[in-house]
């Protein structure tokens, strides 16, 4: 297992050069350069070609296309993520503020809808075709089906406005700091994130603990004069549970995805509303920082995934 | 004081799918003895696995069982009808894996990949004796030790795959047998294992039977099985018995075409490659449309008009009985 554990974060290490050089290729291609960008273009119109000569010089973007990938490449390497070109503020110091935000939403959404929807799932499931299981697979299907921005409005309409349970947006109130002080502000934009996933990991939950039921091994249970509970439960359910972790897995980089969108929506202070704000003003340094740590934490999350089949599962073997 | 395990009595079990009934039982009567072996014959579809099902309470949702009786001879507590219990209720689930026990056809699919073959034997010490977790580990020990599985203390930390074909069917024995079961229906099994394995699993099986006094309801189609194992006999042809009783009057004067038919489809050895191996001609009616009178009339070479009557059982002796019109006649013949 640990073995299994040190030769994946050593893999990581490739597939993380690689997709650092195609994020710096794709922003490279990009028209214009930062000094277009930094200088506003009232200013730009009064410079003259030896002044922008002149920056560019300073800032190093005369040096090769590969020179310029390797200076950066070597400063995030030691921990140097640069600075925002819009404030100049230290990218580290940007990310160390919004990523417990961020991480916060995400890890709620994800335990919300593992939970969630295992539990309706196996309930769907276990009452196949009655109203119960009808009506979850409508609900499942409009889960899926409606994107999460729409039910995010209509969200902060109906609890936050006209009801006025909850808070529409931000993260915490001047004075509020404990946990459960915050608790009503991610409860609306926590739930909806995880809407989407709810429905697949439901849906998923269901086929798949139909599909244990009807084995035969459901069948020694039962002749072992099991109750019911304990054949469904711990009979049927752990073997169910195999491929739900797996789905689950796969669906982080959406949950990650859609973080960006309900962060906009409710005015979550995250790294997702942060990278909206980075991409429209074009600070690639931000972007780029951006972009790389999310593509660091979906490859941390299928490690994750893999240890935990072999876990749940002797079937599977790492190596 | 009775001798029998358990009798069953004009059992009919119907299937209901797609508004239509499927008469998967159609009148079956049978007892087994204490400590005795019945084999159960016939071909893929004749009802011996559904009658398996009715007595240990485990048919699909879509079926049930309209008439007829099962009842347990319990020692203890006089006479149980197990058609009257409720198919899932604490009373069934009680003599479940007690003292009625079942052993499945595929061993590879019939244990959980997930837990150990410890944990799974364990489960039915759990639910129908008052061991403590240790004892119970012990006991899951002495069990696989007498099922002749080595390292039994080793292997009952592992999970079933890596057991191999006979492995699993012993373990599978081992926890019907956990609880010293009265009744041990097992359902072909040794068809999903080679040959070799197949002789080692009955010979466990008979000797479970003399220590234990299990009686066993054996069902299998392999006429070559019975007459090594079997005490009594019930040959099942679409959903009937159509002949029964002990292995010698069985196989030694079958009465039935059918039974007849039946034994001599199968190969003897050591008659050479060019022997004669007749087939049954034709195939198994459609349940839906059964022939009227003899099940198997159209199949039959026998068969006269009258064959399309209906048609009761007779006694040849107090332990033979056949279900055909014409047997006093066929059996002139021989």
């Amino acid at each position: 297992m640990l073995t299994f554990i040190i030769r994946r974060l050593l893999i990581t290490i490739p597939m993380m050069l690689v997709i650092s050089f195609l994020v710096y290729l794709g922003l490279e291609l990009t028209p214009g350069d930062a000094v277009s960008h930094m200088i506003d273009p009232e200013a730009a119109a009064r410079m003259t070609e030896e002044q922008f000569a002149e920056m560019r010089e300073a800032l190093g973007l005369n040096k090769t296309f590969l020179e310029r990938y390797w200076i950066w490449l070597t400063n995030v390497v030691q921990g140097n993520f640069g600075h925002s070109l819009s404030g100049g503020v230290a990218i580290s110091t940007i990310v160390l503020d919004r990523l417990p935000a961020t991480l916060e939403l995400s890890v709620f959404a994800l335990v919300f809808s593992t939970l969630i929807g295992c539990v309706l799932g196996t309930l769907s499931a276990l009452r196949r075709g009655s109203g119960t299981d009808n009506a979850l697979t409508v609900v499942g299907m409009l889960g899926v089906s409606i994107p999460e921005f729409f039910f995010g409005l209509v969200a902060i309409l109906i609890f936050a406005l006209n009801l006025g349970w909850l808070p529409a947006g931000g993260r915490l109130l001047p004075g509020y700091e404990t946990f459960f002080d915050r608790l009503p502000h991610i409860v609306l934009p926590g739930i909806v994130l995880s809407l989407m996933m709810t429905a697949g990991v439901m849906r998923y939950a269901r086929s798949s603990m139909l599909d244990s039921l009807s084995r035969e091994f459901i069948r020694t249970a039962r002749a072992k004069g099991l109750p019911a509970w304990r054949i469904n439960l711990i009979h049927g359910f752990r073997v169910a549970l195999t491929p739900v972790v797996v789905l689950i897995g796969f669906r982080l980089p959406t949950l990650i995805g859609g973080s960006v969108i309900i962060e906009q929506v409710f005015q979550w202070p995250g790294i997702g509303s942060e990278f909206i704000g980075a991409v429209r003003g074009s600070d690639y340094p931000l972007v780029m920082m951006i972009a790389l740590l999310s593509v660091f934490a979906v490859l941390m999350a299928s490690l994750i995934v893999d240890v935990l089949t072999a876990l749940i599962d002797p079937r599977v073997r790492l190596g | 004081m009775t001798d029998l395990a358990l009798s069953v009595k004009d059992l009919q079990t119907f299937f209901y799918t797609n508004n239509r009934c499927n008469k998967a039982l159609n009148g079956v009567s049978f007892d087994i003895r204490k400590g005795k072996t019945l084999g159960i014959v016939g071909e893929s579809g004749c009802g011996k696995s559904v009658t398996a099902s009715s007595i240990m309470q485990l048919l699909p949702r879509l079926s049930r069982i309209e008439q007829g009786s099962i009842t347990y001879h319990s020692e203890t507590e006089g006479e149980i009808r197990i058609d009257q219990l409720e198919r899932d209720g604490a009373e069934m689930r009680r003599l479940r894996g007690d003292d009625i026990a079942m052993i499945f056809q595929d061993p590879m699919t019939a244990l959980n990949p997930v837990y150990t073959v410890g944990f799974q034997i364990a489960e039915a010490l759990q639910y129908h004796t008052d061991l403590s977790p240790k004892a119970r580990g012990e006991k899951v020990v002495d069990l696989l030790t007498d099922m002749g599985i080595p390292m039994p203390e080793k292997r009952a930390k592992e999970f079933p795959h890596n057991y191999s074909g006979g492995m699993r069917q012993r373990a599978m024995i081992a926890m019907a047998m956990s609880c010293a079961p009265k009744i041990l229906i097992a359902d072909e099994p040794t068809t999903a294992l080679d040959v070799t394995i197949q002789a080692q699993i009955f010979r466990l099986m008979n000797q479970l039977k003399e220590e234990h006094g299990t009686a066993i309801m054996l069902i299998t189609h392999d006429m070559g099985v019975i007459a090594e194992l079997a005490d009594d006999v019930a040959v099942m042809y679409m959903g009937n018995i159509v002949e029964a009783g002990t292995v010698d009057e069985v196989l030694r004067t079958p009465r039935h075409p059918y039974t007849r038919a039946l034994l001599d489809s199968v190969p003897v050895l050591g008659r050479g490659k060019d022997q004669d191996i007749k087939s049954i001609r034709g195939a198994t009616p459609d349940p839906y449309e059964r022939p009227p009178g003899c099940q198997f009339e159209p199949r039959c070479d026998y068969a006269t008009a009258a064959c399309q009557q209906p048609q009761s059982e007779d006694y040849i002796t107090d332990t033979h009985r056949v279900m055909c019109h014409r047997y006093k006649e066929i059996f002139d013949n021989v």
